[in-house]
């Protein structure tokens, strides 16, 4: 029995659709991410979950029980889950122990029961000695923790969590990042986690579900979404995905077939039944191309740009029959070449993206 | 039905009958005056009528009154919101000292009478006053006093009600954080440009509230154009329905209720003006550190503080010490030295006067009593109109206006129109007992409770209240234990605008009191009137002293209160 | 039956008849009755106090406000259809006039009028004077000049001195505005000239007085009993009555048509026309509506004051008329 299933939910604001026909459905006691840009849905999605606003269509069900639906909406406070807010929505006026504990004084939980498992909740993120504190004097990390406390105290079955770590520098993301995942393969809650960033859902989930301008472009764990991409959105998101044209030269073999980009010809990986077609997109990631050993086939192109990381460069370069696409990948130290020059880029893998029709048509 | 079933019931019905019940309340307290008044104005005697209408509107006096009435309220507000808002800023924002005991000070005056203020003043710029005798500067014998023109009735309206914008910028104030202040000196911006730029345009809210209450104050004021119009014959709409009401006459009732839907009208006008500057601008603050660090003023700091407090004992001092030295001396005009100072006036007030003891606790209940009860009230209604845009009862946020706006006097009478005969169903009468008084200041006040209150939520973020949904808590239950703290420094400069200005509010009980049922303002008035003014002095004098010390009393248990909530306390 | 017991049987009847229909006369008035008034607080507390030492069974309540606050709330009183007062004292005949045309006032023909003065009370005895209140020049003791007459301040002297209670605001004010402007000798000229010398006019006595106090305007438009009273307990102040005479509003006593205690409500009438209530007026510092019973400490022994008589039936037809030209002479 999946813990939350959305299906074909749909919110307008006016005349703009915020939410259009997504359906997701998050099995008990996974970790699933929602990811996308600024303005996609991601947020309006997780407002209608908890139930601050009311869908135009479509359903939503936790568990057996239909919470929202274009005829019915079961309140918040009646949903049973727990949020931890972007902006942390901790109470300046009640110290950390009393917005730990307000969940259990509102299910009538009394001392030293609620004291016990306020001191377990304040254990559980680190937070031992500061339950008499304000939270107007407390870090930004510390006040994170202080709303996952107070989420899980509760001992929601579903958690939802609206881009947590937006807010918080680069170590202490690490840190929490680990937080999470280890809260969550101690504890089996559901989480269902909004978030721009793919390095965190990637790191952190079991699937993600991808949202661009309302709708849902593909559900999928982050392995496949890195390695098939369903559409060049997605493709061009994720990983910092090169859309490339391509004509597929035969049907696939193995999962592998022959296409033909830019004139060079590569071996990629396909989806089983991709059909023989000139209209094609290529999806590149920086490790499926490099710079062409001596005498191996390459793409020419003309290097635009190199940046250092640390141990390798970051080498941009622009195809010469296609000056539109920009390629990069990544070359060891010391620098292979500099911009201005031409280099020859070989293709190693690579995968071509489903056609949207064709992808109906399977399902 | 499921047990969650018959919780998301209980939820709904829960929050609908709030809903319904501030309706049935607000309407109660604002239509049902209004509504009777319309019945008075166009149908006297239960017979439709536009005759009074008519003369009204056609008469010229009308609207010279009515330009009047507009010229001194905008120019009076833009005075108050100046001087009270430039205060509230030096008050909050910059190091200076004695902060506390300054806004202390500055608020005042709002429970000096304006009539006392007006003789006040009146005294300083005329030919006995003691400072421009000392400056020799004293105007001679009779020549005219300044005071007794347009220009003296705005220069008195707006120090009367700078309190008031004063009170509820600094509660929007206390509000805003550090940081924001902070990023703006960061990136460079003089502390001007910050005020400017990031300050004043978060604090928009209260500012906007505080315009709002201060423009109908100044247009239902009575005091201050009575004492200072009628000599220069400047007239306002309030005193011209006076004058009406002087005069006597059939159908007088109709003309007073026709010119009293005006000024309401007007009222109004500048209400929807201030919700349409409002709109669709976001005031919310979300970070939850602690208040915002003062800026420095370094070499500046003692002119300011020399400035602000002159100006508080010009203020505050000057008319209170009218009252004292006109309190001690035996009879008015007799100069206050060693030989004709007494404390009689004092002894008479105290021990004698029954009426005067019995005035006091009158006051003193039925104020503490509209202020808390109509806090209660603008609490749940606050959120229903800002967060849960209520359209019914956004509509009844205007209404609300009028009995704040018309004349005391014109309140009164739709009350006894209203509760002469017993009510309906209970067959108990109102009329002639503290509780008509009661329910007059119930809907006169509910506006000073309202206009904060709303501000106050226009600067909190929803996220806090979603966050007690999530975790299982009820609207009542959120508003008690989560909302009421958040806007609690709103509701409380509310409330103590509301105590303030009921304490000592006399045109509204001036028709409502009886045998028992004296207020402070009715005893001063008739002292007044008898040309007792050296016995009124005195239960002035009392009644400032008295309220002093109620205020400084608050400071006992402000340990316990939330951050910001007394405006005197840092 | 004979006819003696036919004699005796009718002397019953008859004795049990007149009995019967008299019961208020066998019985002294109680209950409770409510007086609307704009006299002083103290004065009206002491009118109380005496009048319940004659009748002690009436129980009397008291609301007291300005004359304009009174009238106002009688008025929404008979507009919602239940006046709230029995018996009514109030500073201007013009209001109770007005009263009268408007079919509220309950007549009494059966008060005792005799030794009052002349025009005091109402000819159809609805309601009637309780005292005399005139209306004279009061001037600061430091002031430059002593008035004589009310000619006097129209003069140059007087200039931007001058304050007067405002007749748009004040009934009593109002009478004497018409009073006077119908004397040949005084009229509108006289009211242009005090326009001219920039006269002040304020809300009501209680203003003027307090100027002419401080000395702000060292001269005034007074009533006769503030003036004294305040001289009394120590005010620097001086009062003269003119030449021309001074005008004189009598404050009225009326019993309003809808008492529900009418033999009360007359027999305060009857104790505010009596003696006794005249001694008491004359105690209070007021001229009594009845000369006999003596006059007040602060009128010279012998001195005639010349009241200027005012029919106030007549007043009423011009008020209005009058307020509005009063209006337009001093700018409104």
């Amino acid at each position: 029995m999946a813990r939350l299933t959305i299906d074909r939910a749909q919110k307008r604001f006016g005349s703009y659709l915020a939410l259009d026909h997504v359906s997701i459905d998050v099995e008990d006691g996974e970790f699933l991410a929602v990811l996308g840009p600024s303005g996609c849905g991601k947020t309006t999605l997780l407002r209608q979950i908890a139930g601050f606003d009311k869908l135009d269509g479509g359903a939503i069900r936790i568990g057996e029980r239909l919470v929202s639906s274009a005829e019915t909406h079961i309140p918040p406070e009646h949903r049973k889950l727990g949020i931890v807010f972007q902006s942390y929505a901790l109470w300046p006026h009640m110290t950390v122990a009393e917005n730990v504990a307000y969940g259990l004084t509102v299910a009538g939980v009394r001392d030293p029961e609620r004291a016990r498992r306020v001191a377990a909740a304040l254990d559980l993120v680190g937070l031992n000695g500061f339950a008499e504190r304000r939270p107007g004097l407390l870090s930004g990390g510390q006040r994170q923790r202080v709303a996952l406390a107070r989420c899980l105290v509760t001992e929601p079955s579903l958690v939802l969590l609206d881009e947590p770590l937006a807010n918080l520098d680069v170590h202490l993301r690490a840190a929490m990042e680990d937080e999470f995942a280890r809260f969550h393969e101690r504890t089996g809650t559901t989480m269902v986690y909004i978030t721009h960033d793919q390095a965190e859902a990637m790191a952190l989930a079991d699937r993600i579900a991808v949202m661009d301008r309302g709708r849902l472009l593909q559900l999928a764990t982050p392995s496949l979404l890195y390695r098939e991409p369903a559409n060049a959105t997605v493709a061009g998101f994720i990983g910092e995905g090169m859309v490339l044209p391509a004509t597929v030269l035969s049907a696939p073999q193995a999962g592998r077939c022959r296409v033909d980009v830019l004139g060079l010809e590569a071996v990629v990986r396909c989806r089983p039944g991709q059909p023989v077609t000139d209209g094609a997109k290529l999806c590149l990631r920086a490790r499926d191309i490099g710079l062409a050993a001596a005498g191996q086939d390459g793409l020419a192109a003309v290097v635009e740009r190199l940046s250092y990381q640390g141990g390798h460069f970051r080498l941009e370069a622009r195809p010469a029959c296609a000056g539109d696409i920009l390629l990069h990948l990544d070359a060891n130290e010391p620098a292979p070449a500099a911009p201005g020059d031409t280099v020859r880029i070989a293709i190693h893998d690579g995968w071509v993206i489903p056609d949207a029709e064709a992808l109906r048509e399977a399902a | 039905m499921s047990l969650a079933d018959t919780a998301t019931l209980r939820t709904r019905v829960e929050e609908t009958g709030l809903l319904w019940g501030l309706v049935g309340l607000v309407a109660l307290l604002s239509l049902l005056p209004i509504g009777r008044l319309v019945v008075e104005g166009l149908a006297p005697g239960g017979q439709l009528s536009a005759t009074a209408l008519g003369k009204v509107l056609a008469s010229p006096t009308t609207w010279t009154a009515t330009w009047n009435s507009l010229v001194t309220a905008i120019s009076g507000t833009v005075l108050a919101v100046l001087v009270g808002g430039s205060v509230a800023l030096l008050a909050t924002l910059t190091d200076i000292r004695a902060r506390n005991a300054f806004t202390f000070c500055f608020v005042l005056p709002l429970m000096i009478a304006p009539q006392v203020t007006a003789l006040a003043w009146l005294q300083l710029f005329g030919p006995s006053s003691t400072l421009l005798k000392l400056i020799g500067l004293a105007p001679p014998l009779g020549s005219r006093n300044p005071l007794y023109s347009r220009e003296g009735i705005v220069l008195l309206l707006g120090l009367q009600y700078a309190p008031l914008v004063f009170l509820t910028l600094r509660a929007g104030l206390r509000a805003l954080p550090k940081e924001l202040i902070e990023a703006g000196l960061a990136a460079g911006a003089h502390p001007l440009m910050v005020l400017r730029t990031v300050v004043l345009p978060l604090m928009t809210p209260p500012l906007v509230a505080g315009i709002a209450l201060c423009f109908v104050s100044c247009l239902g004021n009575f005091g201050i154009p009575a004492f200072l119009g009628i000599p220069g014959n400047f007239i306002v709409l309030p005193t011209l329905i006076y004058q009406r009401l002087a005069g006597l006459g059939p159908g007088v009732l109709s003309e007073v209720a026709i010119l009293s839907l005006l000024i309401g009208v007007i009222a109004m006008a500048g209400i929807l003006l201030q919700d349409f500057m409002m709109r669709r601008r976001d005031f919310r603050i979300t970070t939850t550190s602690s208040a915002a660090r003062p800026f420095e003023l370094g070499r500046w700091r003692r002119p300011v503080e020399i400035l602000l407090w002159s100006f508080a004992i010009l203020v505050l001092a000057l008319p209170f010490l009218g009252l004292l030295t006109t309190s001690l001396i035996p009879a008015f005009g007799v100069p206050l030295n060693a030989a004709t100072a007494t404390l009689a006036n004092y002894a008479y007030v105290l021990i004698e006067h029954a009426a005067s003891r019995r005035a006091f606790v009158n006051s003193f209940l039925m104020s503490a009593g509209a202020a808390l009860l109509i806090v209660l009230i603008c609490v749940p209604l606050g959120y229903f109109i800002v967060w849960k845009r209520s359209r019914a009862l956004r509509l009844l946020n205007l209404a609300a206006e009028l009995p704040y706006a018309m004349p005391g006097v014109v309140l009164a009478i739709a009350a006894i129109l209203l509760f002469l005969k017993p009510l309906p169903v209970l067959n108990v009468s109102l009329y002639n007992t503290v509780w008509i008084i009661v329910f007059a200041y119930l809907a006169r006040f509910l506006v000073l409770g309202l206009r904060p209150v709303v501000s106050g939520y226009l600067q909190i973020d929803r996220t806090l209240e979603e966050a007690a949904q999530v975790a299982g808590a009820g609207l009542p239950r959120r508003l008690v234990t989560v909302i009421f703290p958040l806007v609690a420094p709103a509701a409380v400069a509310g409330a103590l605008l509301i105590f303030l200005t009921a304490f000592n509010e006399l045109t509204v009980s001036a028709l409502l009191w009886s045998s028992g049922a004296e207020t402070l303002g009715v005893v001063v008035f008739s002292f007044e009137q008898g040309g007792d003014s050296t016995y009124a002095s005195a239960l002035a004098t009392i009644t400032v002293l008295v309220t002093v010390g109620l205020m400084l009393s608050t400071t006992l248990f402000a340990q316990r209160l939330p951050q910001g909530v007394l405006p005197w306390r840092d | 039956m004979t006819t003696q017991t036919r004699r005796n049987v009718l002397a019953a009847a008859a004795l049990g008849a007149l009995l019967a229909t008299t019961p208020a006369l066998a019985q002294a008035p109680s209950g409770k009755l409510v007086l609307y008034t704009s006299q002083p607080e103290k004065d009206a507390a002491q009118t109380t106090a005496a009048f319940k030492k004659a009748y002690p069974n009436v129980e009397v309540e008291i609301f007291r406000s300005g004359t304009t606050e009174v009238m106002g709330k009688l008025a929404a009183e008979i507009s919602a259809g239940q006046p709230g007062a029995d018996v009514l004292l109030i500073a201007d005949a013009a209001s109770m006039e007005i009263l009268k045309g408007q079919n509220q006032l309950l007549a009494y023909p059966g008060a005792k009028t005799e030794g009052l003065q002349e025009g005091s009370f109402d000819k159809d005895k609805t309601y009637f004077g309780s005292k005399l209140i005139t209306t004279g020049i009061a001037y600061n003791t430091a002031a430059k000049e002593k008035p004589t007459s009310w000619t006097d301040l129209d003069k140059p002297a007087y200039k931007g001195q001058i304050s007067m209670p405002s007749p748009l605001y004040s009934g009593a004010a109002a009478i004497m505005l018409s009073t006077m402007t119908a004397r040949p000798d005084l009229g509108w000229k006289l009211f242009e000239g005090l326009k001219a010398n920039e006269a002040v006019a304020v809300r009501g006595n209680g203003a003027v007085l307090k100027a002419v106090a401080t000395g702000e305007k060292p001269y005034g438009v007074l009533v006769d009993f503030m003036a004294y009273n305040a001289r009394k307990q120590g005010s620097p102040i001086d009062f003269v009555f003119p030449k021309e005479g001074a005008p004189a509003v009598t404050e009225p006593v009326a019993i309003v048509k809808t008492t529900k205690n009418e033999a009360a409500a007359k027999a305060f009438v009857d104790f505010i026309l009596s003696d006794e209530g005249q001694k008491l007026a004359l105690s209070m510092g007021y001229i009594p509506a009845k000369p006999s019973v003596g006059s007040p400490s602060w009128l010279p022994e012998g001195t005639r004051i010349n009241v200027m008589p005012s029919d106030i039936a007549a007043v009423v037809k011009v008020t209005e008329a009058d307020k509005a030209r009063f209006a337009t002479l001093f700018g409104n």
